[in-house]
């Protein structure tokens, strides 16, 4: 198991549109992975979850990836939180 | 699919006259949204859901409700899928809404949630309204306000879901010139009534930056929005009668009011077309003086291409509109795109770009949430010099898109000298980049001011020094010289821009223009008010820029007058005391 801690960096927070781009990226890897907040754990395949973690800009989420692939899966993630979801 | 064009309506007009005697007749008033006249029957959609979360099942009666909620998402999703074809090659931010709606109505997650709901005895309805509300509850605890509203999303996924499983849709009979009447509409509904061909929409909540008004504008429907309880106490089926250009709405009409209205609309229709002739003729006065006629524009979709072949260039481009649309502030390159796509269609008249008018009622995320009192608050260029990482991006990417030499800037809300300063100085900063990277751009862009405060029309024969033009935004100039809130409508008497003061204001910025050789123009609302005209030419302004429906009435009027004669009236207003005697004046002129 991999954990690693992400911040939301981009200004709109993860909205709508960011929350489909992580689910569509974990959606690819078969690794069980998790966005843990304030010790609540959502499971990063469901949109639904992603939303109501209602993170801001500055947010602070542990990755939680468990798998075959889940170092790829986690660095992956963790690369797209970087970018901000191509947002500013 | 939820709404099934199943017929078009008889002439509408034929069943008017049947019913109009029974109800009597109502009138509503709403923000208009998109322009136009349109009659037609009221259709209902989204009524107010009866919350039924109790509701309870047999343990026999499981694996059929089970069945209908697959059924249900099914079919939803058939259809977003279906409008998603449709509308991906004309936006993608709307695509992109449209597919995180499929994605949200197929997370298995929640599908399983629901069901876990069903198996412990509660139906297909009541378990999606338990299970989204529940989810609903912690987007509402975040303090982010943005994130807050995407309570309003998951709520209309939740209705929609409801309705397919109430088979509600069977009664949403979205005829040819029907006006449809929702709470709030999501981008599919727009894109469905196209294709019904419906006449009008009223909507009582939604923005007009709203992704759904922007399609009913760029599809030419008839719509107005913010009309309170409008579901409600419209009937479904009654006659209305929407106006998009003053966001009046009229119910059961009487035969006169009908009359009334084909007279309006034949008029109307008559008037475009002759209007549309003037579409090449210069807007001179009759004794010769040039008046130069621009458009004010909120979107790329507002421009078509009559409205550029009437109108000498867009004189205010509110880029801040990008701001809203995105919940953003969007980054160089997004914005370098929203704007060379605007300057190559406009091509080559001029665009004025506005920098972000910013405040804390048109809010995105970064800016003070709250402030108690908005309109003299961290807006304008208050707010750009304070984030200079945003203002730059957008000097950066205005400066890019003005290679072709038809872009010029503005800044808004100026009221120190310091402020243009300090705008100049990064406006420099942003050249010098530019050059290292060996980008084209125009060395001369135009750089002008708003003139809407009253410390920036009595500094303007300094401010004048600094800059190419000044545009003098009417409303803010009148709400701040009077100290009268413009939406504030128990003070709306005292918000009026014939007011003396604010006539006085006007001339001093004009005059400072004049003395230092640079061009004026109006952009707030005055410039299209039909008594205003001729008080404008006689006070010496170059340009007015209008909302292109009243453009060409503008320029047909402009036409009409003379500039000696304006000026003789214009001696005359000055001396008013009251704007009771500027209106009486200019009214009877």
């Amino acid at each position: 198991m991999l954990e690693k801690e992400i911040t939301v960096v981009n200004r709109a927070g993860i909205h709508t549109r960011p929350a489909a781009s992580i689910v569509k990226l974990a959606a690819r890897f078969k690794s069980e992975i998790f966005l843990v907040r304030d010790g609540f754990a959502i499971n990063a395949k469901s949109i639904i979850g992603v939303m109501t973690l209602a993170a801001e800009q500055g947010a602070k989420l542990f990755l939680r990836v468990e798998g075959e692939d889940e170092e790829k899966a986690a660095n992956e993630i963790s690369e797209l939180f970087a970018s901000g979801f191509g947002e500013p | 699919m939820i709404f099934h064009s199943l017929k078009s309506t008889t002439p509408i007009i034929k069943s008017v006259e049947l019913n109009t005697d029974a109800k009597a007749e109502k009138v509503l008033k709403g923000i208009p949204s998109s322009p136009g006249l349109s009659m037609g029957k009221a259709v209902i959609i989204n009524p107010e859901i009866e919350l039924l979360t109790n509701d309870k099942i047999s343990s026999f009666d499981i694996p059929k409700e089970i069945d209908r909620l697959d059924f249900a998402i099914n079919e939803l999703t058939e259809e977003f899928t279906y409008l998603l074809n449709k509308v991906q090659l004309e936006s993608k931010n709307i695509s992109a809404v449209i597919e995180a709606n499929i994605m949200i109505l197929n997370d298995s997650f929640l599908i399983d949630s629901i069901k876990k709901r069903i198996k412990k005895g509660y139906s297909s309805e009541s378990s999606v309204i338990q299970e989204f509300d529940s989810q609903k509850q912690f987007l509402l605890f975040s303090k982010d306000s943005i994130l807050k509203e995407r309570v309003v999303e998951l709520d209309q996924i939740k209705e929609r879901l409801i309705h397919v499983l109430r088979n509600k849709h069977i009664s949403f009979i979205i005829g040819k010139n029907s006006i449809v009447i929702a709470q709030s509409l999501l981008p599919t509904d727009v894109v469905q009534f196209r294709e019904s061909k419906i006449a009008g929409i009223i909507t009582e909540v939604g923005g007009i930056s709203a992704h759904s008004s922007i399609l009913a504008r760029s599809f030419d429907i008839t719509e107005v929005i913010g009309v309170k309880d409008a579901t409600s106490c419209i009937e479904d089926g009654s006659i209305v009668i929407i106006d998009g250009n003053t966001g009046i709405i009229t119910i059961n009409p009487t035969s006169a009011t009908i009359e009334n209205f084909k007279l309006l609309k034949s008029k109307e229709l008559e008037n475009r077309s002759r209007l549309t002739e003037l579409i090449s003729k210069p807007s001179t006065t009759i004794d010769g003086y040039k008046i130069h006629l621009m458009a004010n524009v909120n979107f790329p979709e507002d421009l078509d291409k009559q409205i550029l072949e009437g109108a000498e260039g867009i004189g205010l481009l509110r880029t801040e509109n990008l701001v809203i649309e995105s919940g953003h502030f969007p980054n160089e390159e997004e914005q370098f795109n929203w704007y060379e796509r605007i300057v190559k269609l406009a091509f080559p008249k001029p665009v004025t770009f506005r920098a972000f008018d910013m405040g804390s009622d048109k809010y995105a995320e970064g800016m003070p949430k709250h402030e108690s009192n908005p309109a003299l608050g961290f807006r304008g260029i208050r707010f750009l010099l304070h984030r200079k990482d945003i203002f730059k991006s957008q000097i950066l990417a205005v400066l890019r898109t003005s290679a072709k030499k038809n872009a010029r800037f503005m800044i808004p809300m100026v009221s120190t000298v310091n402020e243009v300063l300090q705008t100049l100085e990064l406006l420099e900063e942003c050249k010098v980049i530019l050059r290292e990277d060996s980008v084209p751009f125009d060395e001369n862009m135009p750089v002008g001011i708003m003139i809407e405060t009253p410390a920036s029309a009595l500094q303007s024969s300094i401010l004048a020094k600094y800059c190419n033009f000044f545009s003098i935004g009417t409303n803010d100039l009148t709400q701040y010289t009077l100290a009268a809130d413009r939406t504030n409508e128990l003070v709306s008497e005292t918000f009026d821009s014939f007011h003396p003061a604010v006539i006085k204001l006007i001339k001093m910025t004009i005059d400072s223009a004049k003395a230092n050789n640079i061009t004026v123009a109006i952009c707030g609302e005055l410039g299209g008010h039909a008594a205003s005209t001729a008080l404008l030419i006689g006070l010496g302004i170059d340009e007015l820029s209008v909302t292109p429906p009243t453009l060409l009435e503008l320029k047909k009027r402009v036409r009409t007058l003379s500039y000696s004669d304006s000026k003789i009236l214009t001696e005359n207003v000055l001396k008013c005391n009251t704007y009771n005697e500027v209106r009486q004046l200019l009214e009877n002129a």
